[in-house]
């Protein structure tokens, strides 16, 4: 394998400019096409990683070791077998395949991990949730839950001061594209109480 | 039905199969309304999630200052207005996604897709009608 193994068109984080995604043995590097500042991010931070398909294309999902989420869109398919190379020679981690749900169903399980919440839909995620993007959650009526996202004050507000192309800094996610996320209801049903039910047959 | 009465029963149904059947323009990380596939594809976190027509209740639009939100809900048990609740669901000790809400400077926009799904709702319902009526 060559010293260095190189990609065009990747966004770094919800990033709105794609840039270049460089790979070596000592870790992985991004930088916006239009230059500045380099996001760089050391082999030994790498905990484990996930290759799905994202919005923008596929996307290389790491989780670092300090529970940080990184997210890198915008591989192609036949990218997948070369990253996969690069992942296990150089950071001896598997780049799991994670398939998404695609079925368009609501219901499913929510489950907590380790940096974010992930709605599963028959075994598989159809979303998730880094914990990192969450402001506030609260009980919004019976087994009902809210959970409020953390949105930058405007457009530019990346939470990286501007720099690394419009990256998206910690809680700043949602603020990516013009749809923002404000909230999302989940509906957990709960234990009935022995008393409600009684209540409902008299 | 047989016997006189009637029971709703839950029928299954899929957005897609495979990943590359999304719509392109997921790309914009923006809502897009798939009236081929019966579906509304929502950005969560950068990832295309789908949602078929028959889990949604209804969507609608709302203003507040220089800011519109699109709120979609999602049917869910526990939601029977002035009546019983006769949805059928798969599995109704599951958890479900009762709504999201997004916001946007676009209001225009918002009113648009929030027509798009209460018509992609309104048919669907029609044609499911139109099916009981056949079969009768």
């Amino acid at each position: 394998m060559a010293a260095i193994e190189s990609f065009d068109g990747i966004y770094l984080d919800l990033s709105t400019s794609s840039g270049k995604c460089r790979f070596a043995e000592t870790g992985l590097g991004w930088k916006p096409a239009g230059g500045g500042d380099t996001f760089t991010l050391d082999h030994e931070q790498i905990a484990s990683a996930q290759w799905s398909r994202a919005a923008r294309g596929y996307e290389i999902k790491i989780l670092s070791r300090e529970s940080r989420i990184i997210q890198l869109d915008g591989f192609q398919q036949e990218d997948h077998d070369r990253l996969s190379k690069i992942f296990k020679n150089w950071y001896s981690t598997v780049l799991e395949n994670k398939e998404h749900a695609l079925r368009g169903w609501n219901w499913g399980k929510a489950e907590f991990g380790k940096a974010e919440l992930s709605f599963n839909v028959q075994n598989r995620p159809a979303f998730e949730v880094p914990y990192s993007e969450i402001s506030n959650t609260n009980l919004a009526g019976r087994n009902e839950v809210a959970v409020e996202f953390s949105l930058p004050s405007d457009k530019n507000d990346t939470g990286t001061n501007g720099q690394l192309g419009g990256a998206r800094g910690k809680g700043k996610k949602a603020g990516a594209g013009k749809d923002q996320l404000v909230e999302m209801r989940f509906y957990i049903p709960g234990t009935v109480t022995k008393k409600e039910v009684d209540g409902d047959d008299a | 039905a047989k016997n006189g009465t009637e029971v709703k029963k839950f029928k299954r149904f899929e957005s897609y199969k495979r990943d590359n059947q999304l719509p392109p323009k997921v790309r914009d990380l923006s809502v897009v309304v798939d009236t081929k596939n019966n579906t509304v594809v929502l950005p969560v976190m950068g990832r295309p999630v789908p949602f078929h027509i028959n889990t949604i209740k209804n969507a609608s639009k709302s203003d507040e200052g220089e800011w519109s939100f699109l709120r979609v809900n999602f049917l869910s048990p526990g939601q029977g207005v002035g009546r019983k609740d006769d949805q059928p669901f798969e599995d109704a000790t599951a958890h479900f996604l009762r709504s999201l809400t997004f916001r946007s400077t676009d209001g225009d926009r918002y009113e648009e897709i929030a027509l798009q799904i209460s018509n992609m709702k309104r048919d669907v319902v029609k044609k499911e009608q139109e099916k009981k009526e056949m079969e009768d």
